[in-house]
């Protein structure tokens, strides 16, 4: 899961090497934690938040597959 | 094909960004130096930076564009296989696999979320624009067929209660569809309203007809 929304988030920013994912596993439901730098959280956000809702709902496509849930939380 | 500038302490370094960046060799790369510039004040602190303009010799969209995509759907469900093909501008991208159902996602979700981080991330190496559409066991044109038929029958349901019909808020892409399915009914008239992305679609019956 970690690694799916890291290679996606270096995908889309100019600072890659700044892309840090933590993950914090619950028992039905984990949180991912992503942070980036200043000047690229938009670029992870999108307009009106269409870039973070895309990720979200890939992240949920995988979670579903391994009967799980997952959520995102962009960090500033 | 576009061409990049890039930057680095030395030219190797920089050869080395322009590879990755490109997913390319160097042989398959026109490399051209701009010269040393130095970021400090006359010469004395800072760093000397030397710049380069890369243009890949071949035009590898189609490779990078499927790259990708399979790395984030590896991630995702093992077994799947990606076929690409280039039609006119636009790379058409076809997700093959044993549990599709998953990567298309509620109403084709997840595979539109798919396709939009993609466009976002060709874009982003090469500076001319490039569509990217990904689709799955045809899902696009079973949706695509199943939404004309909806505005069909809707557009009978107008003309026979002589009523507005409503369909519920679509994306930009479906009230295409559905506009142009109608555009040659002259009894009825369709129109968008709402605000945002998602708009409804009405269908208006016109009123002077007998």
């Amino acid at each position: 899961m970690k690694e799916l929304i890291e290679y996606i988030a270096k995908l889309l920013v100019d600072n890659p090497e700044e892309v840090s994912v933590t993950e914090i596993e619950g028992e039905q439901t984990s949180v991912i934690e992503l942070r980036v730098a200043k000047e690229d959280l938009g670029k992870v956000i999108g307009k009106q938040g269409r870039t973070a809702r895309a990720m979200r709902t890939i992240l949920s496509a995988a979670s579903a597959k391994m009967r799980k849930r997952s959520v995102l939380e962009i960090l500033e | 094909m576009s061409s990049v500038e890039i930057e680095a302490k030395t030219k190797q370094e920089a050869i080395e960004k322009a590879c990755k960046h490109f997913n390319l060799t160097e042989e398959e790369l026109d490399i051209e130096a701009l010269g040393v510039i130095s970021t400090g004040i006359f010469g004395l602190v800072g760093s000397k930076k030397v710049k380069i303009r890369v243009t890949p010799k071949k035009d590898n969209s189609v490779e990078v564009a499927q790259e990708i995509l399979k790395k984030i759907v590896s991630l995702i469900s093992a077994d799947t296989k990606i076929s690409a093909e280039k039609k006119g501008d636009d790379i058409i991208l076809n997700i093959d696999g044993n549990n599709p159902g998953i990567l298309i996602g509620h109403k084709g979700k997840t595979l539109e979320a798919l396709e939009f981080i993609i466009n976002k991330a060709v874009n982003k190496v090469f500076e001319k624009k490039v569509r990217v559409i990904v689709d799955s066991e045809n899902y696009r044109q079973r949706s695509e067929e199943s939404l004309r038929r909806l505005a069909l029958k809707m557009g009978e349901k107008a003309k026979k209660t002589k009523k507005t019909v409503t369909i519920d808020p679509i994306s930009p892409h479906d009230r295409r569809i559905v506009h142009l399915a109608l555009k040659g009914d002259h009894y009825v008239q369709t129109k968008s309203e709402g605000e945002g992305l998602f708009k409804k679609v009405y269908i208006v019956p016109n009123k002077n007809e007998d």
